[in-house]
């Protein structure tokens, strides 16, 4: 077996070998990310309504659905509006405290079968029975972490309380939003990215960052554009204009 | 099922090809589609220039400094809790996998598409160890229920018709289908969506690795990427060294420009960002995580003369304005990697004897270069790779004869120019209207496609030496 020490002699000395070298450099990273950001968010929370309208036209054009409402407590309605408009019966959805809006409890009353992925680590069996939750579900319900105007995309990071099945598993995702989540383009993106990596990791934070853009789709037989191979085959995002209550952004 | 078309010559192989009318027809439609595609997503994206530019900058600088950021995209694996596996060749490669899978009792792996696996023939290697490998990108999976290798890099089933794919599934999965694109996709779904559950093992290639947090990104339109990565117990990455990046702000850049390139979109439908295993109070994702990093030749190359091969990012994009894969398709060149990219990827990993034909399948117009994201001269390269062939002798002899004899010819000026004007003597009666359509012997084979223009009644040379004699009167 070749060891770390073997592969990388290789690798130094084939690169002493190389001639005639040009001049190149990587991409000029921020050197404090992190105040790079909050300098970025402030200017972005001026013009959010450019932001949002620049998403909501990339976000259709790649075949998600956008829903706006005033206020959280509307969102359960938007949700059991899709559902029910699908003759769905099963939500699953991240808790509140992630989210930003408790909607299973509103969702359970409306008649559906809806359950809030919990927050806390739970045992391997325990986790595998909810595997099988999420994937008979009908629909899914998660946060945003950014919305990206550029490109209609949504960025979903995993971890406590962060599910990634109910962004992949069910049919129908409906993701929930507010203008804090909105960046312009994919070069902040790279900013954020950075912020979130500078220093150690948050404990609540996973393995999985996740962008999402549109539905699930493929061109393999013929080039035929087909919707839902894997992921799910509808994209939802609902943008709640006075704000999430998200107990600990990203 | 690796390489069964190599028994057959190339001429015979592009032959078949040229001789297939559904495929020629899938071919145009297919390849078509995807240059209008990247045109327009081009077209709409001005800086998309500049950050090509940047792109290569950023791969060139990488490679100057390759064991520093893999070294660095060791250990920030290594500290999120991931394993770091160190592949010399592809029979190391599987050994490395197999031995995963043997440890941890897997009897099924899932397998997001992958080009690295590919190269590696890992799916034979897992059969005979008595895994399943399970391909679930919806082109692979067609190709793989019919024993067949992809046709293209991104679209690797291109070359099969809708009713061929019903008459599969009705064949292998015995579920009756009307051969109908969005049917045929909701019978995979289903299929696939079990085996995904069931799985012990996710096998995924990489398209970059971010040194600076350890991060395996993967690009995928379909979602399996997602689901390899976030459901079995046991998570294998194969990625070649070179996909290795530093920073999050580079990886910006790539995405930028990497779907644009490929399909024409501003992003792929899903980038996963993968950290290593499942963390505390995640529901899902692997319990554990293993990157493997292969040379399989690669390492050679950061000296050799296919180093610029070393940015190349997979996207397809040369071999849909390639002139000959657009005839022949992506079998006809017999390896894993097809295209003109193919050709130097397949000389990286196989050694210049593979592709003592191959490398004369372009016609060097360039379009590959300026099709490619990172502008990889491949033109360059592969009159490189003609160049060694001749110099090793792996070159046909004739060719070797009549091109010997032509620099011979070319460095000796008096004897040029006797036989120019030998040469207009002789040609005279093959020579029809300022065209020689037909020479004799077995230079005929050349005038079979093309046309010949005859030497000129009088040469460059004696034109010359007349204004000169002229300026001096």
């Amino acid at each position: 077996m070749t060891t770390r020490a073997e592969f990388l002699h290789r690798i130094r000395t084939e690169m002493g070998r190389a001639p005639g070298l040009v001049p190149s450099a990587t991409a000029p990273r921020p050197t404090r990310p992190r105040e790079r950001l909050e300098v970025l968010r402030r200017e972005l929370s001026e013009r959010w309504r450019e932001s949002l309208e620049r998403f909501a036209v990339e976000f259709e054009r790649v075949g998600g659905v956008l829903h706006r409402v005033g206020d959280a407590e509307e969102v359960p309605g938007v949700v059991a509006r899709i559902a029910g408009e699908r003759r769905a019966r099963s939500v699953i959805a991240w808790p509140g405290a992630t989210l930003g809006v408790d909607v299973t409890a509103s969702l359970v009353e409306r008649g559906l079968d809806a359950l809030a992925m919990p927050e806390a680590e739970v045992t391997p069996a325990e986790r595998a029975r909810l595997r099988a939750v999420a994937a008979a579900a009908d629909v899914g319900v998660t946060g945003v972490d950014l919305a990206v105007a550029e490109t209609g995309t949504l960025i979903v990071v995993s971890g406590a309380g962060r599910s990634r099945s109910a962004s992949l598993l069910p049919s129908c995702h409906v993701a929930v939003f507010d203008r804090e989540a909105l960046l312009e383009s994919l070069e902040q993106v790279g900013v954020a990215l950075e912020a979130w990596h500078d220093g150690d990791d948050p404990t609540w934070r996973g393995a999985a960052i996740n962008f999402i853009t549109g539905p699930s789709r493929t061109a393999d037989i013929e080039l035929t554009l087909t919707r839902g191979v894997h992921g799910p085959r509808e994209v939802h995002a609902v943008f709640v204009e006075r704000g999430l209550d998200v107990r600990r952004r990203v | 099922m690796s390489e069964p078309d190599l028994a057959t010559p190339f001429r015979e192989r592009a032959g078949q090809a040229l001789d297939d009318r559904f495929l020629q027809e899938a071919l145009t439609i297919a390849t078509t589609k995807f240059i209008t595609l990247r045109r327009e997503a081009f077209d709409a994206f001005p800086q998309g220039e500049a950050l090509r530019d940047q792109a290569r900058a950023i791969k060139e600088a990488t490679l100057q400094r390759l064991d520093h950021w893999l070294e660095m995209l060791i250990d920030n694996v290594e500290r999120r809790g991931g394993h770091v596996h160190y592949a010399t060749g592809a029979d190391e490669a599987r050994r490395i996998v197999l031995d995963i899978a043997r440890r941890t009792g897997a009897r099924m792996a899932v397998k997001s598409k992958s080009m690295a696996t590919e190269e590696i023939h890992l799916n034979d290697a897992l059969e005979a160890a008595g895994v399943t490998p399970v391909e679930t990108d919806l082109g692979e999976y067609i190709i793989q229920l019919a024993h067949e290798r992809p046709s293209h890099i991104i679209a690797p089933a291109i070359h099969k018709t809708k009713g061929q794919v019903a008459e599969l599934f009705r064949r292998e999965l015995n579920r009756d289908a009307a051969p109908d694109p969005e049917v045929l996709t909701q019978i995979a779904r289903a299929e696939l969506r079990q085996k995904f559950l069931q799985a012990d093992l996710g096998i995924t290639g990489a398209n970059f690795g971010v040194a600076e947090t350890g991060t395996v990104v993967l690009v995928t339109n379909e979602g399996n990427g997602r689901m390899v990565t976030s459901l079995p117990r046991v998570h294998v990455a194969v990625m070649g060294v070179e996909k290795v990046i530093p920073s999050m702000t580079d990886l910006a850049v790539f995405l930028a420009i990497l779907a644009r390139s490929a399909t024409g979109q501003k992003l792929s439908v899903y980038t996963s960002l993968v950290n290593g295993p499942r963390r505390g109070g995640e529901l899902e994702g692997p319990e554990e995580f293993h990157l493997v990093l292969l040379d399989n030749g690669r390492i050679r190359q950061i000296a050799g003369p296919l180093r610029e091969a070393l940015s190349c990012l997979r996207c397809g994009a040369c071999l849909n304005v390639c002139p000959v894969y657009r005839q022949i398709g992506g079998h006809a060149y017999g390896y894993t990697y097809p295209g003109p990219i193919g050709i130097l990827l397949t000389a990286m990993l196989n050694g210049p004897g593979s592709v003592k034909d191959l490398a004369h399948a372009s016609s060097l117009c360039g379009a590959c270069v300026d099709a490619c994201p990172v502008r990889i001269d491949i033109p360059r390269m592969l009159i490189e790779l003609r160049r060694e062939l001749d110099e090793q002798r792996i070159a046909p002899w004739p060719e070797r004869v009549v091109f010997g004899a032509f620099a011979w010819l070319l460095q000796r000026p008096a004897l040029y120019r006797l036989s120019a004007r030998l040469g207009r003597l002789l040609q005279r009666p093959l020579a029809r209207n300022g065209r020689i359509r037909r020479l004799p012997l077995f230079f005929g084979s050349w005038t079979r496609t093309r046309d010949l223009p005859p030497i000129a009644a009088r040469t460059f040379h004696e034109r010359w030496a007349e204004l000169e004699r002229e300026a001096r009167r």
